[in-house]
């Protein structure tokens, strides 16, 4: 989870490594740390310091895992040579180890030798068949061949028996969604808020995915997600503030026809609209206009 | 932080006083044969005194107290982190060359 402090530390730092102004290990610490995707940044300047003999034993023993760190962002920026000497020069170190041997899968996987690449994780599954990372790259890799059915079957065998791993979780949403299964990813999602029900995203995603279904309940329900969310982030998710405005809409559309229970207050909608302005004029001034008529058509 | 520092001490030495005061009235006490019920009043507010500064020390030497509400601006959540176990290789991002062509020296 990336808070707001250390999404400003990380852009400060790339900020400063970019213009040339050293810091390059923090920077590449704070990014493993965080699990954030920058592999064109990670790359150059991970190599850079890998390049400079200095530097890279002033690492000491955290040299391997740069090695790794870097092999991984070369491989997402197709520089396939760079892979292979890296994790030479890791298998020179380690040379039983199952973690070089799932980096050799991940580089057959990114060269696109799939068969070979299957066999790779099929043997390392032999020696451990509970190996977490390599039921995910198994699944990663039916998902990349556009094989999804397979790779939602295996996600599926892969949750009945770990069944606490949010980021399958969070994977299977997201496959179902877009494939459109919108029931199964609010399973999903549901699964995610009871295991971390602090992270105000994930209530943000399950009230878009009963937004999308539609019908009076789920739009209800929906409504009070967004507003969980808005409680949870300070009111600073300018998304769930506008999901609260269309929800109330939509909820007065689909009940118009029926007998007016009017339990809706509609206050919510204008605390949300106030909010919403406040917040354009702070940061977007000139797309105010655009705003009010969009609400103003919303309240009708 | 040196203004705090130096309260720390004063109460320190404030209360070692108090305690060293207090000893010494036992002692004086044993001497005329009277019960100990308890350290004479000045003692008592020296030894208040030395806790206020102490208490005061620790709040302010340690320096800024770190917010713990989920909801507030710098402990909100802003983005998960990108599921790297499922990450694909095989993206758009194929056919746009690195500019720089960089290799590994050994």
């Amino acid at each position: 989870m990336v808070s707001k402090t250390e999404e400003t530390q990380l852009n400060r730092l790339e900020n400063q490594v970019d213009n040339g102004g050293g810091g390059a290990w923090d920077y590449l610490c704070l990014v493993r740390k965080l699990k954030v995707r920058r592999s064109e940044k990670v790359f150059k300047y991970g190599l850079s310091i890998l390049n400079d003999p200095k530097k890279r034993s002033a690492l000491g023993p955290e040299e391997w895992t740069l090695y790794e760190q870097v092999a991984i962002a070369a491989m997402d920026c197709q520089c396939l040579d760079v892979t292979k000497d890296c994790i030479k020069v890791l298998q020179k170190k380690f040379p039983e180890s199952k973690r070089v041997g799932r980096l050799n899968g991940m580089l057959l996987e990114a060269k696109g030798s799939w068969a070979e690449a299957e066999k790779a994780y099929s043997s390392l599954l032999e020696d451990n068949s509970l190996d977490q990372v390599i039921h995910k790259r198994r699944v990663a890799m039916a998902k990349a061949q556009g094989n999804i059915s397979k790779a939602i079957e295996l996600l599926n065998k892969y949750l009945e028996i770990f069944m606490a791993d949010h980021d399958a979780w969070r994977e299977l949403a997201d496959i179902y969604v877009s494939l459109q299964m919108y029931k199964q990813a609010a399973f999903c999602y549901e699964e995610l808020i009871l295991s971390q029900p602090t992270v105000p995203l994930y209530h943000l995603a399950y009230a878009d995915v009963l937004y999308t279904l539609g019908g009076l309940e789920n739009l209800q329900t929906a409504k009070k997600y967004y507003a969980s969310t808005i409680d949870l982030t300070g009111g600073k998710n300018t998304r769930a503030l506008f999901g609260i405005c269309l929800c109330t809409s939509a909820i007065a559309q689909v009940s118009k026809g029926r007998n007016k229970e009017d339990k809706e207050s509609p206050e919510l909608q204008s605390l949300a609209a106030t909010a919403l302005e406040k917040d354009y004029k702070q940061r977007a001034a000139d797309k105010l206009g655009l705003l009010t008529s969009a609400l103003r058509s919303l309240k009708i | 932080m040196g203004l705090g520092f130096i309260f720390g001490v004063f109460g320190v030495l404030f209360l070692f006083h108090a305690a060293y005061s207090t000893i010494q009235y036992r002692g004086l006490l044993k001497i005329m044969e009277e019960e100990f019920s308890g350290p004479p009043m000045n003692v008592v507010l020296e030894l208040l005194l030395g806790f206020v500064f102490c208490v005061s020390a620790a709040l302010t030497v340690p320096g800024n107290f770190l917010s713990i509400h989920p909801d507030s601006e710098e402990n909100r959540i802003v983005s998960l982190p990108a599921n790297l176990d499922f990450m694909i290789f095989n993206h758009r991002a194929k056919a746009l060359p690195l500019e720089i062509d960089m290799k590994l020296k050994h």
